[in-house]
């Protein structure tokens, strides 16, 4: 009762009781518990090892180990069903965790981990991001001084085994914005348009995933990242994804694509979007699929074609010369349930079409 | 180190590679079927393929659920070999699991229930899945014997993810210790979620009342009443037709005692039938506390799982003579009909009972540990027929369970009332959600209803009452606007008077 933690008597684990009164911070620890900080130490000096050279048997003990450390760091950092995480345990391991390159010999250290030990580390890294040691996000500091970190992350979509584990910690740590703006920019984000694709679902989900959060989190550097590779990026968005033979890469594509356009940060990208002739092409052919998802989430971005005050006249070129077919296959196009707003954005689009006079 | 990962044999990722043998089970937005890996010597699979075109809007709940499959390692929990799309489907190549789930074993060889012996072998594997699970952070939320599949060797597996949740992935549960600020007020949410899933039969009242956030301990409640499914050979009130007077007789003069009868038809059971380890181990899991029911890992000391026997047992037991999944599966196609035309002749005598009446009111559980039975609680029947309006009206606001008949033939296909759950592969996702919805529906319809009826009694018409209010309002408004005009004018026109008047007066002297 008198400290946070408590030592089980015969093995090194570490579990937690209460947690300690805040008055008595000082005397949390006693000198032989092994305290956050130990474990992390203790972590390092093991992963060392490992990265170091082969694992042999006689090392078995050494592995079983590390792999009890990680559990230990994600209870500590995550609380168990007895009780909450301490906010100045979870604050020490943060410190020590990042005071020394702990989280790069993790991460070079994780395709040698077993699986329950990978999805540990992968949980203490998720978690680590989020941790404030002194009201500042320690991790964000870190990873600014070593984002060729990103790059292992980013590059395992190509490996299978480890995409998963590598891919939530992408994610997690894409969630500073500094870290977001350096993949944004880096020659990995092409890369993300067949990462997508890739055949093995589960992984082209997650890469999917990542994809949505690196357009949408952080709307200023989102903003000037398009601006700034609007030519390649809408490329390779409307060759790779939007006209993708593959279902999935298409609705998500044209889903995503609303998502951005439609943000308020984005305004300027969406007019310079909603002035091309190609883009209103595919947008139009996305919305006659026989999907009706697709032709949903296809009308939210059309409709900022139709909706656009400084139509150029080759758009207003296609929408009349298609107006017949536009005004038939708006009117057919239904949702299931009752969508006042869906129904209010198609009625003044359909007007705006029909008002529709070619400009000379 | 990583060696016993890369041993996996990578099976391919197109729908050329396997042939597909026959329908094993279909829900609303997905097939299951049996087939063969051509590449991998013809290896018998499962494809549990998915319909993205009617599966939610959402496909990050597909993609959890992929992504569960594939990092979860454990020798009762059936994972996926893999996944990919083909077309406007996901297909999920799992292993075949030929003995099927149990709830197709039971419907078709054992009505009466399995054998305590055997239940525990089952339930002990369940278990171990669900101590494994939970260790990880994930709730399975669907835990029912639908969802439970034996392997040709009586090997026990836990299946289908499409609802499972992890504590450390979700928008829903609060993240632990995400700073400082966050470190006691949500102390107890930490761990909780809040969203609606699972199976209605099996729900744990937490999980209908889930505006209190749930846990882990509603896995054990679905424990519980698969536990009794197991036994009985169907879960708790899951029989009852879909007829209208039934639901009248509940609602209105069905007594605990005939209940049971009425359940359990052939099978009225002694209370002797079961052990003693048996009634305590179920028992404690449908407590109406969560936090008195035991973790997972707990219920695993519990005494009947003492001398429990291994998977062979199963195979002697259970297995032996059944007919294959897919035989099963089109016996139980063939006679979904008749099935539905059967409860509906049940309907007897009370045909001019109330139209629409869908769902009786159950405001909690009884478990009556002696004859196993989980009972409902009806809201006190104090009144006599002749008063049961004001009965009807008797809302309780404390662990209300409400389900509908129709939830089962309909939402949840291949659940109870067909039996046709051969393989649990298949997303209940969706129907589930909706099913709870449609129950959630049917009870404010029904309660809107019974307030109108009391209105109506207390004071006539009540919905015509309302309605001629409501015009009576308008016309008074009406009204009201027009005087209101007319005040207007008469105003101006004053106004009108005075300035005419000050200039006659101001022109008088002159003129």
């Amino acid at each position: 009762m008198e400290m946070g933690l408590a030592r089980a008597s015969s093995s090194e684990v570490v579990v937690y009781s209460e947690p300690p009164p805040p008055t008595e911070s000082k005397s949390l620890f006693k000198p032989k518990v092994r305290t956050p900080a130990d474990i992390v130490r203790n972590t390092r000096d093991l992963l060392r090892i490992l990265q170091n050279g082969s694992v042999n048997k006689r090392d078995n003990d050494k592995m079983i180990e590390l792999f009890k450390n990680l559990r230990e760091m994600k209870t500590i950092l995550y609380g168990n069903s007895e009780a909450e995480p301490v906010p100045e345990a979870c604050s020490q391991l943060t410190q020590e965790f990042f005071n020394e390159n702990t989280f790069r010999l993790l991460v070079e250290c994780l395709p040698k981990l077993n699986l329950e030990a990978r999805k540990d580390a992968t949980q203490v890294v998720a978690n680590l991001q989020r941790q404030q040691v002194q009201s500042k996000l320690i991790a964000s500091d870190y990873l600014e001084k070593n984002m060729d970190l990103m790059d292992i992350l980013i590059s395992s979509y190509e490996n299978p085994e480890m995409a998963l584990h590598y891919g939530a910690m992408l994610r997690e740590c894409i969630r500073h914005q500094i870290v977001a703006k350096y993949v944004l920019e880096s020659p990995h984000m092409k890369k993300f348009f067949n990462y997508i694709q890739i055949p093995n679902f589960d992984i082209a989900a997650d890469a999917a995933a990542t994809f949505k959060e690196l357009m949408t989190r952080h709307k200023s550097t989102v903003a000037e990242f398009l601006s700034n590779n609007y030519q390649w990026f809408f490329e390779e968005y409307n060759s790779k994804l939007l006209e993708s033979s593959n279902y999935i890469t298409r609705r998500q594509a044209v889903k995503l694509l609303g998502d951005m356009l439609l943000d308020r940060s984005n305004a300027a990208v969406m007019a310079r979007y909603v002035s091309s002739r190609e883009n209103l092409r595919i947008l139009m052919n996305l919305m006659r699929e026989s999907s009706k998802s697709i032709q949903i989430e296809a009308f939210h971005v059309f409709k900022l074609f139709a909706a656009n005050q400084k139509k150029p006249p080759d758009i207003i070129g296609i929408l009349v010369t298609n107006r017949n077919k536009l005004l038939r296959l708006l009117g057919d196009l239904k949702i299931d349930k009752e969508d006042e707003q869906f129904e209010a954005d198609k009625a003044q689009v359909m007007k705006e079409i029909a008002a529709l006079e070619p400009r000379e | 180190m990583a060696s016993n990962i890369a041993e996996r044999v990578q099976y391919p990722l197109d729908s050329s590679s396997y042939k597909i043998i026959d329908e094993i089970g279909a829900g609303n937005s997905a097939v299951v079927y049996k087939a063969i890996c051509v590449p991998i010597n013809s290896t018998p699979v499962a494809i549990k393929s998915i319909d993205f075109e009617r599966s939610r809007p959402d496909l990050d709940d597909v993609r959890r659920e992929a992504k569960t499959l594939s990092l979860l390692s454990h020798p009762n929990i059936l994972k996926a070999h893999c996944s990919f799309t083909v077309d406007r489907r996901l297909w999920v190549v799992m292993p075949f699991m030929a003995g099927g789930s149990l709830q197709s074993i039971i419907s078709h060889s054992f009505q009466n229930g399995l054998t305590e012996q055997s239940i525990a072998v089952i339930l002990i594997d369940t278990l171990n899945a669900l101590s494994y699970l939970h260790g990880q952070g994930h709730l399975h939320r669907d835990i029912k014997s639908g969802n439970i599949l034996v392997d040709s060797n009586g090997l026990v597996k836990l299946a289908d993810f499409g609802v499972s949740a992890s504590i450390y992935e979700s928008n829903n549960a609060v993240g632990a210790c995400s700073s400082y600020s966050s470190s006691s007020s949500n102390s107890s949410s930490s761990l909780m979620f809040t969203d609606f899933a699972g199976t209605p039969y099996w729900m744990a009242p937490e999980v209908i009342h889930s505006h209190n956030g749930y846990s882990f301990k509603a896995d054990i409640w679905s424990f519980g009443i698969t536990a009794l499914e197991l036994a009985h050979g169907r879960p708790p009130l899951s029989h009852l037709p879909p007829s209208k007077s039934m639901m009248l007789n509940i609602t209105k003069r069905f007594r605990f005692s005939d209940f049971d009868k009425y359940i359990y038809k052939g099978h009225s059971g002694g209370s002797n039938k079961f052990s003693k380890a048996f009634k305590d181990m179920v028992a404690s899991c449908l407590n109406q506390d969560p936090t008195k029911r035991p973790s997972a890992e707990k219920l695993l000391k519990h005494s009947f799982f003492k001398n429990c026997k291994g998977p062979e047992f199963l195979v002697k037991n259970v297995l032996n003579g059944l007919p294959s999944v897919e035989k099963r599966y089109k016996e139980i196609k063939v006679t979904m009909g008749e099935d539905s035309k059967g409860n509906d002749d049940d309907d007897g005598d009370d045909e001019d009972s109330v139209v629409n009446v869908k769902q009786r009111r159950i405001s909690g559980w009884n478990f009556n540990e002696d004859g196993l039975k989980l009972e409902p609680v009806f809201p006190k029947d104090q009144c006599r027929e002749d008063h049961d309006v004001v009965k009807q009206v008797r809302f309780e606001e404390e662990n209300e369970i409400q389900e509908e008949e129709d939830v089962a033939s309909s939402g949840t296909v291949i659940e109870t009332n067909l039996g046709a759950s051969d393989v649990s592969g298949v997303v209940k996702n969706r129907e589930a959600t909706l099913a709870t919805l449609s129950v959630l529906k049917g009870s404010l319809e029904q309660e809107l209803g019974q307030v109108k009826f009391l209105m109506s009694l207390i004071g006539g018409n009540g919905e015509e009452n309302h309605v001629a209010e409501s015009e009576e309002i308008s016309k008074l408004r009406m009204e009201l606007e027009t005087e209101r005009k007319k005040n207007l004018q008469l105003e101006l026109q004053l106004e009108n008077i005075k300035l005419h008047l000050i200039s006659s007066t101001l022109n008088t002297p002159t003129s």
